[in-house]
């Protein structure tokens, strides 16, 4: 018997999906990678680093600083971004690819959050991702939008970014 | 020592075949390769070898004798490739019922990509009932029109209208008088109720007039509304339509057609039926399957079979071409093989403890048959045999990525079933929980617009305790289509 971790459906052995909610039972290349997020949660800001409002491109409107490397990611073309990695043999591709960042070993998921801009406020989902979308710490609820403030520390997975706002 | 024909690929029947088995295979070729009704060169030549076959094989002492003759062990030649993959290496011995998934593809070597693309004998069966009226006529006349002037010289048409009773248009032969076969489409109106039997009969009568076996012989269905009392004889047609080479695909427009009804239909001859959502996209459709009419390499691919002890096959798929759910039993139509798209089947099958007993499991045991309207000679039967080993132990094996990926794709499929099954069944909680976790799938997946159905769906059926028309096909066609994508993977 397998019992799926997401719904708690007993499967028979050698089913390799849930049959009752369609998640994978068996790990494999297809999955993302399982960290340990239990750190994640203990960020209370004092790595936070200031806002480089130079960095922001004129259309812009707003930006993405990433805290491991300093890279600054601007968002300009669309309203909506989703955010994940990309790999091989993957029919979905994330708007914003996080892969040349080292997202995978950070736990990030192939389609992990979306981001997008609804006039003046910009929102965030988590898009069930394997190891959880946090905003200043706390785990968001997947598929749940949330507001985010400027100097907001997002960590998709153990991938950590500040929001920053023009 | 000079090389003898081999007889049984001539014949194209195994080595072990009764002689009944020979009898028929011989008929069959001879009604096929008569020098009264073959044209192309060298068909008396083969003719001339199949009676010599038969002649030897029919009689019991010479057959013998030609067997000794024969080198052991050789596999006979099949211009057909046949690949199966298993999802684990081995089942285990268990006390609960296990799953294990295979998956075939067959495809066509690439030198017989050269053969001759064969004619179509091909027969539009049209609903001219009331709720067809106007601008849906008008562009369905406009596809079949469209469909005519797609036609090469040596394809053999013909084209019925039916509501309540069916009307032969244009009779099945070689058309050449195109504008006036223009003006008797045009002249199709709309009026009556719709009775799918009559239409079906009479579109078969027509591709029978026309039929050989070294066309492609089809009958395409549109219709737009359900059918009334007369399933049980159209599935019944469908049957002897799949018995005599013949396929039957289905078109379904808006919302009231019956499609799972119709799926059944066309699945009896190894075909599915389409959604057409918008009337527009009939002439899309139409043209799209014309197509692949075209693009056919072998045109029926059966497979007889039985299954194992303690096994049960819970689903059979099929991948590519034309994604759709198998109907399976001791005669199973698989589809067919197209020149760039092989044939991918998959099947779960639900192995129960006393299966696994020994040291080998037999899941299935069967024959593909395989027709192919190119080449003048019948194709020798392929043996299938899924056969597992059996270990105390379970492999830490990944199932391979084909698998995985096409599983990932068909469980989206399946949760849309489940939702549709619930539903009349008055599990609405259920129902509206697969669509839910569906949608979180799709989400997930990057398909935001279906996502966004299926949960405007699942609130329908919050709401209103029942799916909407539009809702389950849109639902079903386009998690269906998602399978087509991977088929391009696949191949």
């Amino acid at each position: 018997m397998i019992i799926c971790k997401n719904c708690l459906h007993n499967n028979p052995p050698g089913a390799i999906f849930c049959a009752e909610c369609g998640a994978q039972l068996s790990s494999s290349e297809l999955a993302t990678q399982s960290i340990r997020t239990d750190k994640v949660v203990a960020s209370d800001g004092q790595d936070t680093p200031i806002a480089i409002p130079d960095a922001i491109t004129d259309n812009a409107w707003g930006s993405l600083h990433l805290m491991h490397s300093g890279q600054i990611l601007p968002l300009t073309e669309r309203n909506e971004y989703t955010l994940g990695r990309l790999s091989e043999g993957q029919p979905v591709i994330p708007d914003l690819d996080l892969s040349p960042h080292q997202a995978y070993a950070a736990g990030v998921s192939r389609l992990h959050a979306l981001l997008k801009r609804d006039g003046k406020r910009i929102i965030i989902m988590d898009l069930g991702s394997a190891n959880g979308t946090y905003v200043n710490g706390k785990r968001l609820t997947p598929q749940t939008e949330r507001l985010l403030n400027h100097g907001d520390v997002v960590a998709l997975g153990k991938f950590k970014f500040q929001v920053l706002i023009r | 020592m000079i090389q003898k024909p081999d007889y049984y690929a001539i014949l194209g029947v195994l080595r072990d075949a009764t002689q009944e088995e020979i009898k028929r295979a011989y008929i069959e070729s001879a009604q096929r390769l008569h020098p009264d009704k073959n044209q192309m060169p060298g068909e008396t030549e083969i003719f001339l070898e199949v009676q010599q076959a038969y002649e030897t094989l029919s009689n019991p002492k010479r057959r013998k004798s030609y067997d000794v003759s024969l080198p052991k062990d050789e596999t006979p030649y099949s211009p057909i490739l046949f690949e199966t993959l298993y999802s684990r290496p081995h089942l285990v011995r268990l006390d609960e019922s296990q799953l294990i998934y295979i998956l075939i593809n067959l495809r066509a070597r690439s030198e017989d990509k050269s053969l001759p693309v064969p004619p179509l004998n091909v027969c539009l069966v049209l609903d001219r009932s009331t709720s067809m009226k106007d601008a849906k006529m008008d562009l369905l006349k406009a596809a079949a029109i469209q469909f005519l002037r797609d036609l090469r010289a040596e394809d053999i048409f013909s084209v019925v209208a039916f509501s309540d009773r069916a009307e032969v248009i244009i009779p099945a032969a070689y058309q050449s008088d195109r504008q006036k076969l223009e003006m008797h489409i045009r002249s199709i109106q709309a009026g009556g109720a719709t009775e799918l039997f009559q239409g079906l009969k009479s579109g078969l009568s027509e591709v029978r007039r026309g039929r050989d076996a070294k066309r492609i012989n089809h009958m395409i269905l549109l219709t737009d509304g359900h059918t009334y009392g007369d399933e049980e004889a159209c599935l019944k047609l469908a049957m002897e339509a799949s018995k005599e080479g013949i396929g039957i695909s289905v078109m379904g427009l808006g919302a009231d057609w019956n499609d799972a009804f119709l799926d059944q239909v066309a699945g009896h001859t190894g075909n599915t039926s389409r959604y057409i959502a918008r009337p527009q996209d009939i002439q899309k459709l139409l043209a799209q399957k014309f197509q692949n009419l075209t693009r056919v390499m072998a045109e029926e691919v059966t497979l007889e079979s039985n299954l194992g002890n303690g096994i049960h096959l819970n689903y059979a798929f099929r991948l590519q071409p034309e994604t759709g759910p198998l109907s399976f039993g001791e005669t199973t139509q698989l589809g067919s093989i197209l020149r760039d798209t092989e044939l991918s089947i998959l099947f779960e099958f639900l192995v129960q403890p006393s299966a696994v007993k020994g040291s080998q499991t037999r899941l299935l045991d069967g024959t593909l048959k395989i027709a192919m309207a190119a080449r003048p000679m019948p194709l020798p039967p392929i043996r299938v045999r899924f056969e597992c080993d059996v270990s105390a132990e379970a492999a830490a094996h990944p199932p391979p990525p084909v698998i995985l990926q096409a599983l990932s794709r068909l469980t989206l499929y399946r949760m849309q079933e489940q939702a549709r099954q619930a539903s009349p069944a008055g599990q609405i909680h259920q129902a509206t929980r697969s669509l839910k976790n569906l949608a979180g799938h799709l989400l997930e997946q990057g398909h935001r617009d279906l996502a966004n159905t299926v949960l405007l769906e699942a609130e329908h059926i919050r709401c209103k305790q029942t799916f909407s028309l539009t809702g389950e096909k849109d639902i079903k066609y386009a998690t269906r289509a998602l399978l087509i994508q991977e088929g391009d993977i696949l191949a």
